[in-house]
C-alpha cells in the first residue's frame, strides 16, 4: 500500500491498542484512541475484523466466514442503526440527578440536550450521517450484496414488527 | 479461568452507553459470526439466519441502556439471539405466509424466488471454499509462529486466559504478553490479508 510513513506508524500503534482492547486490557486513554481509530482509520477497522476472525477460527474452524459476508452484514446493520434513536445511559452528574435514569433520546432530543452532552451526542449525530454516506459509497458486488442484505433486513423488520417482535422505541417506517 | 475475570467487552459496552454507536459496530464485528452460527442451529433458512442476526443486534442495541453487567455482554447477547430466533420460529409457525412474504419483501423482479430454495452466500461452493482457505491459512500461520507467540495467543484465544494469568503461566511481564499476542495476531493477519482484502482494497 502507498500510505505515508506517518500514517503507517499511527496505524500500527492503533493496532497495538486494538489488540489490547480486544482482550479487555486497554487503559481508558488507550480505549479512547481505539474508538477514534475505528472511526477514522480503515486499516484499524480491517485489523479489528482480522483479530476477531482469527480468534473465532482458532476456537472453531466453522467460524471461518468469508469477510465480504461480514462486511455486508455490518453495512446493512449500519443502515438500520442510523435509523435508531441514540442510546444514552449517562452517568448521573449532580445537577442532572433529575434526569439520571437511562434514557433513549431521539435525534431531536439529543440535539436539544447538546449543551449537556456535547461530546457523545455531537459525535453520534455525525456518525449517523457519515454511516449513511459510507453505505452509499460501496461499489460493485459488495454494494449489491449490501443492498440485498439491507432489503432482507428491512423486509425482516416488517415481518418482525408485524409480529410485535420489536421491543421499545417508536420507529418511523 | 475464574468467574472473576472482568468482561473483556466492558469498555466497549460503556462507550456505546455514552452514545457512540460506532463502538457498537466493533461488538458486531466481534460477535456476528458466533451469533449467526447459533441462530443457524435453530433456523435452517440461511437468509432468515442473517435477518434474525440483524434483528438480534438491533434489539441488543436498544436494550443496552438496561444492560447491568451482571453477566458478560456475550452471555446477554446470546440470550437475545436465542429469544429472537425462537420468536421468529413461532411467528413462522403461526403465520408462515405473512412472515415469509414480509421476509421476502416486495421483490417484483424476483418472481421465481422461494425462500430456502436457492443457495445463498453462506452455502455457495465459492463461499465454502473461501472459508476453508481462511481456516487453513490461520492454521498454517499459527504453525509458523515462534513458540512464545503461539503459546501466548493460544492461551488467550483458546484457553480464554487473561493477560495476568498468561503472564503467570509464561513467567513474563504483562507487557510482554500483550506484545506477544499483538505480534502473533499481526503475523497471522499478514498471511490472511490476500484473502481478506476486497477488490477495492479498502474494507470496512
Amino acid at each position: 500500500m502507498s500510505q505515508p510513513d506517518s500514517d503507517r506508524a499511527s496505524s500500527e500503534s492503533s493496532r497495538r491498542i486494538l489488540s489490547a482492547l480486544a482482550d479487555g486490557d486497554a487503559t481508558d486513554g488507550e480505549a479512547a484512541r481505539a474508538f477514534q481509530a475505528w472511526r477514522d482509520d480503515a486499516g484499524a477497522r480491517a485489523a479489528w475484523h482480522s483479530y476477531q476472525l482469527i480468534g473465532d477460527v482458532l476456537r472453531s474452524e466453522d467460524l471461518a466466514s468469508e469477510p465480504r459476508a461480514d462486511e455486508a452484514f455490518l453495512v446493512a446493520l449500519r443502515a438500520r442503526l442510523a435509523d435508531e434513536p441514540v442510546v444514552l445511559a449517562p452517568q448521573p452528574r449532580a445537577e442532572e440527578a433529575a434526569v439520571a435514569a437511562p434514557a433513549v433520546a431521539n435525534a431531536g432530543a439529543a440535539a436539544r440536550s447538546r449543551a449537556r452532552w456535547q461530546g457523545p451526542v455531537a459525535m453520534a449525530a455525525t456518525t449517523a450521517s457519515s454511516t449513511r454516506g459510507c453505505g452509499a459509497s460501496t461499489t460493485g458486488s459488495s454494494a449489491r450484496r449490501a443492498r440485498s442484505a439491507t432489503r432482507n433486513a428491512s423486509s425482516a423488520r416488517g415481518a418482525l414488527a408485524r409480529s410485535s417482535l420489536r421491543s421499545t422505541s417508536p420507529i418511523s417506517w | 479461568m475464574t468467574m472473576l475475570n472482568p468482561d473483556p467487552d466492558a469498555a466497549l459496552v460503556e462507550r456505546v452507553k455514552q452514545g457512540d454507536v460506532r463502538a457498537f459496530e466493533m461488538l458486531v464485528v466481534k460477535y456476528q459470526r458466533r451469533i449467526e452460527r447459533l441462530i443457524g442451529r435453530m433456523v435452517r433458512d440461511v437468509d432468515l439466519v442473517s435477518d434474525i442476526a440483524q434483528e438480534t443486534f438491533i434489539r441488543a442495541y436498544r436494550a443496552l441502556p438496561q444492560f447491568r453487567a451482571e453477566s458478560a455482554f456475550y452471555t446477554w447477547l446470546y440470550r437475545i439471539a436465542v429469544n429472537t430466533a425462537k420468536k421468529a420460529l413461532v411467528d413462522m409457525k403461526r403465520d408462515p405466509v405473512t412472515t415469509l412474504t414480509a421476509l421476502q419483501g416486495s421483490d417484483e423482479d424476483d418472481e421465481t424466488y422461494r425462500p430456502g430454495m436457492e443457495p445463498t452466500d453462506g452455502e455457495t461452493p465459492e463461499a465454502l471454499l473461501a472459508s476453508k482457505e481462511i481456516a487453513a491459512t490461520v492454521n498454517a500461520a499459527i504453525a509458523a509462529l515462534s513458540e512464545d507467540l503461539r503459546q501466548a495467543i493460544t492461551l488467550r484465544e483458546i484457553e480464554g486466559l487473561s493477560y495476568e494469568e498468561i503472564s503467570d503461566v509464561m513467567n513474563c511481564p504483562i507487557g510482554t504478553v500483550r506484545s506477544r499476542i499483538f505480534r502473533a495476531r499481526e503475523a497471522i493477519a499478514e498471511r490472511l490479508r490476500p484473502l481478506l482484502d476486497t477488490r477495492e482494497g479498502n474494507r470496512w
